[in-house]
C-alpha cells in the first residue's frame, strides 16, 4: 500500500512539475507574421534569413507571405484593419504633404500619421544605419522603419553594344541624344521600358533624374519638395518645363509600343539585345544577369542637364521593414528586425539583392556594386528631390493621373508649358 | 395547399439559414457601404471615425478633382458593348450548338471552357498573347504592317478587354440559350415546317421569341456583371487607358491612392444607382417582351 502510495506520490510530483513546464513551452511558441511584395531576390534571400532565425530562436515560427508589388497594397490594407502581420514591408512614405488631411496621404502615410507603426528608435541596430535613409521612415522624429537600403535609378547599358557602334558614356543631355541618334540610325532601340499594367508611373525613371538635374538642383540647402509647398517655385519654374519637354524627346527613343510593353519584361529587354539601354532601378540588375549570365552591363545616371555636375545618381529608400503596433508578438517582431540588422545576416541580404546599403561600413561585391562601381550608393536622395502629391484633390495634382498626363504631353494632347500651368493652377488648391 | 398557423414554421425555419446568409454577407454590408459614404473612414485602426455628410459626393462630383465622368463613360461603353455582344454570339453558338454536328459535345465543352478559367489565368493568358514585343498577335499583325500597343493603347485597350471579358463569358451565355432552345417543343418546329418555315423564319418566328426567358436572364446577368466588372481590367490594365470603369475606379480609391474608404463608397453607392437605372428600365422591357410574346 505504501509502496503504491509512493508511485503516486512521485507520479503526481512528476505531472505536476513537467506540466506546467510543457504547458508554458507550448505558450512560448509563436508565430510570427511578416508581409512583403515580391521582389525575387529579396524574398528568396529573407526565406533563407528567416531560416536562419528559426534555427536561432527555436520557440519562434515565422509565416512569411508575400504579394505582387501591384497587388501588395491590398494586402497591406488587409493585414492592417485585420491585425493580421507584425512585421510589413513598406515603401518609405517620405515625402510627405506639409498640409496633411486623411484623404492626402497615402496608406502608408496616414498609417505612420496614426501611429499604426512601432517607434523603433531605441532600436540597437538604429545607430548602425545610415540617417538620411532612415529618415525617409521617420515622421516627427519617431523612427517606424528599418530601411533595408537604398536603390539607384539611372540608366543600364549593354556595353557590347555600345562598343559595336563606338559609343561612350554619356555625361550631357545633348551627348545622350546623340547616342541615341546614333543608335536610332542602326535600327537599335536605344530605351527599354515597360508601362502595361503600371501605367506612366514607371516613366519615372526618366522623369525623377530630369527633375532633380533641371529643377531640384536649384535648391541647394532645400529641398524641391518644400521650396514647393512654401511657394518658393512654381510649377511653371523654367526648369520643369525643361524636364517635361526633354522627357518627351526622351520617349521617342523607348521601344516601340512601350505602353503595352509589361514591366516584367524590362530586364528581359536589355538581356535579350532588344534595346541598348535600360531605364530602371538597381533592383532589376539580377533578374538581367538570371535572363542572360554573359551579358556586360555598365550604367551612368541619365544626364538631363549639359551640366555634367549636376547629373546625378537618384537614390530611392526601398523596402523597409515595420513593426504593427497591434502586434501580439512585438518582442518576437523586434528580436527578428535586431538579428536581420546584423551585419553578418545584413550582409547575405545586401549581396543577394544588390540593393546600395543603409548600413554604414562594410565591404560589398554585389553585382550591382560592380556594375555601378563609383555610383554605387551615391546620389541624391529622391525623397527631397520629389514633389509630394496628394492621392486626392486637383485632378491632375493626384499622385496617379500627375504621371498619366506625362502620357499625355508625349501625346501631344498638350505641350510641357499648358501641363506645368495646368499643374500650377491646381497647386494653390493642395497647399491651401 | 395553403399552409396556416404553425403549420408555416418549418417553412419560416428551412428559410431561416438563406434569408440569414444573405441578410449577413449581403444586405448589411450594402448598407454599411451607404453608411459609409457619408463618413471619412479610412481603415486605420483605431482612429475615430466622422460623419462628413456629403463632402464625399461634392467631392465625387467635382469635375476638377475626380474622373468620375471619364469613368461613367468607359463604364457604358464596356457595359453596352459586353451585354450586345455577349448576347448576339451567345445566341448565334447556342444555335449552332444545338444542330446535330459531328463533335457537338466537345464543342459545348469546348465553349464553356473559359468559365472554369480563372480571373488571373486568363488575364495573364491573353497579356501574354497580345505582348507588343513579341506576341503572337504582335507577330501576326506585323505581317500587315499594323503595329500596337494593344493592352497599353489608348484606343486599343479598351475593346481588347471588351473582347478578354466577352471570351470569358460566352460560354455561361451559350448554356443558358442552349437550354432554351433545348426546351421548346419540337412540335412547334414541325408545324412550322407544315407552314413553309424555312431555317431563317424557324429561328425568327417560333425559337427567338420562346426564348425570350432565357434573354431576360442573359441581358440582365450582363448588363448588372458588367455594371460592376473590375476583376479583368484590374489583371489587364490596371484600370489606364481608357479603361478606368466605375468598379476599377472605386478600386483603386480604396486600395491604390488614399485610404479614403469613405470615398471610394461614395463611388460604390455611383455604381450602384447606375445599375439600379439600367435594371430599373431593362426589366419590365424585357418582362413586357416576353408577355408580349
Amino acid at each position: 500500500m505504501k509502496k503504491l502510495l509512493a508511485i503516486s506520490v512521485a507520479t503526481s510530483s512528476l505531472v505536476a512539475i513537467c506540466v506546467p513546464a510543457l504547458q508554458a513551452q507550448a505558450a512560448a511558441k509563436e508565430t510570427l507574421n511578416i508581409i512583403t511584395w515580391v521582389n525575387p531576390p529579396a524574398v528568396s534571400i529573407i526565406k533563407k534569413i528567416n531560416q536562419e532565425f528559426e534555427a536561432q530562436y527555436p520557440n519562434i515560427t515565422i509565416n512569411f507571405q508575400t504579394a505582387a508589388s501591384t497587388n501588395y497594397n491590398t494586402l497591406m490594407q488587409t493585414s492592417v484593419q485585420g491585425q493580421t502581420a507584425d512585421i510589413m514591408s513598406i515603401h518609405p512614405f517620405e515625402p510627405m504633404p506639409y498640409h496633411m488631411t486623411s484623404s492626402n496621404l497615402s496608406p502608408v502615410q496616414n498609417w505612420a500619421v496614426h501611429g499604426v507603426f512601432m517607434n523603433l528608435n531605441n532600436q540597437p541596430w538604429v545607430k548602425n544605419f545610415s540617417k538620411d535613409d532612415l529618415g525617409a521612415a521617420t515622421y516627427n522624429g519617431n523612427i517606424y522603419g528599418l530601411v533595408t537600403g537604398v536603390y539607384q535609378d539611372g540608366v543600364f547599358y549593354n556595353k557590347d553594344i555600345f562598343k559595336k557602334y563606338h559609343l561612350s558614356v554619356p555625361t550631357t543631355y545633348n551627348q545622350l541624344l546623340q547616342v541615341c541618334k546614333v543608335l536610332q540610325s542602326h535600327h537599335v532601340a536605344p530605351f527599354f521600358d515597360g508601362l502595361q499594367n503600371v501605367g506612366p508611373s514607371y516613366l519615372m525613371f526618366l522623369n525623377s533624374p530630369l527633375v532633380t538635374e533641371l529643377w531640384a538642383s536649384k535648391f541647394k540647402g532645400a529641398d524641391l519638395n518644400s521650396a514647393l509647398w512654401n511657394n518658393q517655385t512654381k510649377w511653371t519654374d523654367p526648369g520643369f518645363v525643361q524636364a517635361l519637354t526633354e522627357e518627351k524627346q526622351l520617349m521617342q527613343y523607348l521601344e516601340p509600343n512601350f505602353t503595352g510593353v509589361s514591366w516584367q519584361d524590362m530586364p528581359g529587354g536589355l538581356a535579350n539585345g532588344k534595346a541598348a539601354m535600360l531605364l530602371d532601378g538597381s533592383w532589376d540588375l539580377s533578374a538581367v544577369y538570371t535572363a542572360n549570365p554573359h551579358i556586360n552591363v555598365g550604367y551612368f545616371p541619365l544626364p538631363g542637364s549639359n551640366n555634367p555636375k549636376v547629373n546625378t545618381s537618384d537614390l530611392f529608400p526601398d523596402l523597409t521593414f515595420t513593426v504593427l503596433n497591434n502586434s501580439p508578438h512585438k518582442d518576437a517582431a523586434l528580436k527578428w528586425l535586431n538579428f536581420f540588422a546584423s551585419p553578418k545576416i545584413y550582409s547575405q541580404y545586401v549581396e543577394a539583392t544588390g540593393i546600395s546599403p543603409s548600413f554604414i561600413g562594410g565591404h560589398y561585391t554585389s553585382i550591382a556594386s560592380k556594375v555601378m562601381g563609383s555610383w554605387f550608393g551615391k546620389g541624391m536622395p529622391g525623397s527631397v528631390d520629389s514633389p509630394s502629391l496628394p492621392a486626392t484633390g486637383p485632378y491632375w495634382l493626384q499622385s496617379n493621373n500627375w504621371w498619366n498626363m506625362q502620357l499625355e504631353i508625349y501625346q501631344g494632347k498638350y505641350t510641357p508649358q499648358q501641363a506645368a500651368t495646368m499643374f500650377q493652377q491646381g497647386w494653390p488648391q493642395v497647399t491651401k | 395547399m395553403v399552409y396556416r398557423g404553425r403549420a408555416r414554421f418549418p417553412i419560416y425555419l428551412t428559410m431561416l439559414p438563406g434569408v440569414l446568409v444573405y441578410l449577413v454577407f449581403g444586405i448589411v454590408p450594402s448598407l454599411a457601404t451607404a453608411l459609409i459614404s457619408l463618413t471619412d473612414y479610412s481603415g486605420i485602426p483605431g482612429l475615430p471615425v466622422h460623419f462628413v455628410g456629403i463632402d464625399n459626393y461634392a467631392k465625387v462630383f467635382n469635375v476638377d478633382s475626380t474622373g468620375l465622368y471619364g469613368s461613367i463613360v468607359d463604364t457604358v461603353i464596356f457595359a453596352t458593348s459586353v451585354t450586345i455582344i455577349q448576347n448576339i454570339l451567345g445566341l448565334l453558338m447556342a444555335v449552332l450548338l444545338d444542330k446535330k454536328i459531328p463533335g457537338r459535345a466537345f464543342f459545348r465543352s469546348l465553349v464553356f471552357l473559359p468559365a472554369v478559367l480563372g480571373v488571373t489565368v486568363i488575364g495573364l493568358m491573353w497579356a501574354l498573347i497580345f505582348d507588343p514585343s513579341g506576341g503572337p498577335a504582335a507577330n501576326f499583325l506585323h505581317l500587315f504592317g499594323v503595329n500596337s500597343a494593344f493592352f497599353g493603347s489608348d484606343s486599343w485597350a479598351l475593346p481588347l478587354v471588351i473582347f478578354v471579358q466577352i471570351w470569358a463569358s460566352l460560354g455561361f451565355t451559350t448554356i443558358v440559350y442552349l437550354a432554351g432552345i433545348n426546351a421548346i417543343s419540337p412540335d412547334l418546329y414541325e408545324a412550322g415546317i407544315l407552314d413553309g418555315a424555312s431555317g431563317w423564319k424557324k429561328f425568327r418566328f417560333i425559337t427567338f421569341p420562346l426564348i425570350a426567358p432565357s434573354t431576360t436572364v442573359n441581358v440582365m446577368l450582363a448588363v448588372v456583371g458588367s455594371l460592376n466588372t473590375y476583376d479583368f481590367i484590374y489583371v489587364l490594365t490596371n484600370g489606364l487607358y481608357n479603361t478606368n470603369t466605375l468598379g476599377m475606379y472605386m478600386f483603386n480609391t480604396a486600395f491604390q491612392g488614399s485610404s479614403d474608404l469613405g470615398l471610394a463608397s461614395t463611388i460604390s453607392m455611383v455604381q450602384f444607382a447606375i445599375t439600379l437605372i439600367f435594371v430599373l428600365v431593362l426589366q419590365p422591357l424585357l418582362r413586357r417582351r416576353e408577355a408580349a410574346l
